[in-house]
């Protein structure tokens, strides 16, 4: 996983409140096998990217030009609220953002975006409107995530301070998920694997036939 | 050491550390893998390039999207793409990753949480985990069963052969006392649904105990602690007892010998100390238990057989009254309505909850020389059932009586392997969720025993099967 400390990158604004998790990831995308090239990026906010006969339309952000090298979403409130699928965060991911910036988000879907190393922090409803009127009167404008110092800087040089979890800043920053987390334990898990084996010798194993 | 309860022994046996958040990360003593969503997993391991630690502590099992028919015409027998894509899926992610797998043409293909118990996988003291939320299921052997999520979870039991968890409460739930005739443990479990609602044991690991649990099979001990997730539970368990012993002794995977003797006497260490104390204790007089079946769209929803669809209009609690008023719209039922008078459709025998020989012989009891009204079908939880069923002659009992015969798997409990209620059906149900949609779009479940569906399958309609015990 990348570490996560500071992005200056194109954000693009999101103007809809509520967008679920099965907006984000579709139902008809969750039997897909994610693989390196054919992965979830396509599937991303499909139906409001695209038109019934398969077409961008022109007025959904990410389809412009100026958005087009965006790594940062700003979204409305609610942004992955709804069913608890993890291919939403996937989605996110593949499609090669980086970070989002809302009003607030679905809790798991939050959850599962920084175990995917993805940032996803909230601001203050007017500090999101304000961004996002300057990123609308310039396209293709940067914003930039500081996460040690929990900021988000506007494009007019505004600074907006954000809570994190100390757990959940310590993971992005170091780039690390929850596998990582665990395997610093690694020593403890061998030597209590050992003691386990001996004490309980009969515990079921199974072969492949 | 203070008195401790059976959570309490097992749970600190598993504990490798404690982090500073207060989470604990358990050591995995076994893991059952499904092929529900469980690719989203094994895709990023792929990606990630990580590969399974413990790979003999895994047990892959094809049960949620296998179609319970045409199995004999391999892949052509899946019609439907995007369904043999996930089996496919599966064998292939089992392959790769090297780990066991009963698939789709196994000998012991069944539901996990049947098939674990029934190889003598699920053992007493055990730290067990699933992609499934109904993982408790194998605490009726004693066990730590508890469900992971399909995806990060479950790849970092993959990688890791461990869990963190946040410790929950604890909860006794006793059942005492000696259950009248044709009450079964799915009314018991419905009955403590009923009484303590979705919700009332979320945040708890339940014990099952009193002398009503004690006098239970294993196979109604399997089916109490599978419906503890729908009282809001993720973990339910029974402490070990003799009818523990004897259910797995001799079975392929419980210890053989020397290690049988040892492990009987670590077992016996297990059950809940005199004076433990738990965070809520609650008590059910088995006596006053009856058949239960559901009228509404959530598992609380039900009640004994010879009541009435509620009214609303009598309900207080405003959020009760609307979900009451929105469950009778779905279910397309009027106040007051006697339950016996509900006519059904279909009928489904199967699922992890009541698929089990125990279940098919209560259902079978029933139908032994008549005819049911209306078409259903019957899905024994694994082969090991159905073999054993067809050599007790259950399947001609079913077939004569008019109802398929089918192949194991979740089936139509879900309906994820395609088999599903058609919309506006009304089916009489062994499974555990009656939740809108859960069998289909706009299909009408009503969940009661075996005993209770094959008793509606007769009558075309809800019935009181004390009326036709033999």
């Amino acid at each position: 996983m990348q570490p996560f400390t500071v992005l200056t990158a194109v954000a693009a604004p999101l103007e809809i409140a509520k967008i679920d998790t099965g907006m984000i990831l579709p139902g008809r995308y969750m039997r897909r096998h994610r693989r390196p090239g054919h992965d979830y990026g396509e599937a991303f906010l499909y139906d409001l990217r695209f038109d019934d006969k398969g077409q961008p339309r022109a007025d959904f952000p990410t389809n412009q030009p100026a958005y087009r090298d965006a790594k940062i979403l700003v979204s409305d409130q609610d942004f992955g609220c709804g069913s608890s699928r993890e291919g939403a965060a996937f989605a996110v991911m593949d499609f090669g953002l980086q970070a989002l910036v809302g009003v607030s988000f679905g809790e798991i879907f939050q959850g599962n975006c920084i175990q995917n190393g993805i940032v996803a922090v909230t601001l203050p409803e007017a500090a999101i409107h304000d961004l996002w009127r300057q990123l609308r009167e310039k396209p293709g404008a940067e914003i930039t995530i500081d996460l040690p110092n929990q900021t988000v800087t506007a494009p007019d040089g505004n600074l907006h301070g954000f809570d994190i979890s100390p757990l959940r800043k310590d993971r992005l920053v170091r780039g690390i998920d929850d596998i990582d987390v665990t395997l610093e334990y690694r020593d403890a898990i061998e030597a209590f694997e050992t003691r386990r084996r001996a004490a309980v010798p009969w515990l079921p194993t199974a072969q492949r036939d | 050491m203070s008195p401790r309860t059976l959570f309490e022994k097992i749970w600190s046996d598993h504990v490798i550390v404690v982090s500073p958040q207060g989470e604990a990360l358990l050591y995995v003593d076994f893991n059952l893998i499904n092929e529900g969503q469980s690719f989203l997993a094994f895709d990023q391991l792929r990606m990630e390039g990580r590969t399974a630690r413990r790979p003999q502590q895994h047990l892959a099992v094809t049960d949620h999207y296998l179609p319970t028919i045409n199995r004999d015409r391999g892949p052509a027998g899946m019609p439907n793409p995007e369904i043999r894509r996930v089996v496919e899926m599966m064998d292939e992610n089992a392959k790769e990753f090297g780990l066991p797998h009963v698939g789709w043409f196994h000998r012991d293909q069944g539901i996990a949480h049947v098939i674990s118990p029934e190889l003598g996988i699920s053992q007493p003291g055990m730290l067990i985990t699933c992609n499934d939320s109904h993982t408790a299921t194998n605490g009726a052997c004693g066990a730590l069963a508890v469900p992971i999520g399909g995806g990060n979870q479950l790849r970092h039991v993959v990688a890791t052969q461990t869990v963190w968890l946040k410790k929950p409460a604890t909860m006794r739930i006793s059942i005492d006392g000696t259950l009248p005739d044709a009450v079964t443990a799915k009314d018991v479990i419905l009955a403590i649904i009923q009484t303590i609602g979705v919700g009332g044991a979320t945040g708890y690991a339940v014990e099952y105990a009193g002398s009503a649990i004690r006098a239970m099979s294993m196979e109604g001990r399997l089916t109490i602690c599978n419906m503890s997730i729908e009282a809001g539970a993720r973990i339910g368990m029974i402490a070990p007892d003799d009818t523990t012993y004897e259910f797995l002794d001799g079975r392929p995977h419980a210890p053989q010998g020397a290690d049988w003797d040892k492990a009987l006497a670590y077992w016996a260490t297990l059950p809940t100390d005199a004076g433990a104390q738990f965070d809520r204790e609650l008590s059910f007089d088995a006596a006053q238990l009856a058949p239960m079946v559901s009228w509404g769209t959530s598992p609380e929803d039900c009640a004994p057989v010879n009541g009435v669809v509620p009214d609303p209009a009598g309900i207080d609690d405003s959020d009760r009254r609307r979900h009451v008023e929105r469950a009778l719209d779905y279910m397309k039922l009027k106040p007051a309505t006697p339950l016996q008078d509900i006519a059904i459709d279909r009928v489904f025998i199967g699922s992890c909850t009541n698929s089990r020989i125990e279940d098919l012989r209560a259902a079978a009891n029933v139908l032994r020389g008549r005819r049911v009204s209306v078409p259903g079908m019957v899905s024994p939880g694994s082969h090991g059932v159905k073999r054993q069923a067809e050599a007790e002659g259950l399947h001609e009992i079913f077939v004569a009586a008019g109802l398929e015969w089918r192949d194991p798997g979740c089936s139509m409990c879900n309906g994820s392997n395609g088999e599903l209620i058609a919309p506006g059906e009304r089916c009489a149900s062994t499974t555990n969720r009656n939740f809108e949609g859960r069998q289909g779009r706009g299909a009408l479940t009503h969940i009661m025993s075996p005993a209770m569906v094959a008793a509606a399958a007769v009558f075309g309609r809800l019935a009181d099967v004390r009326r036709m015990t033999r």
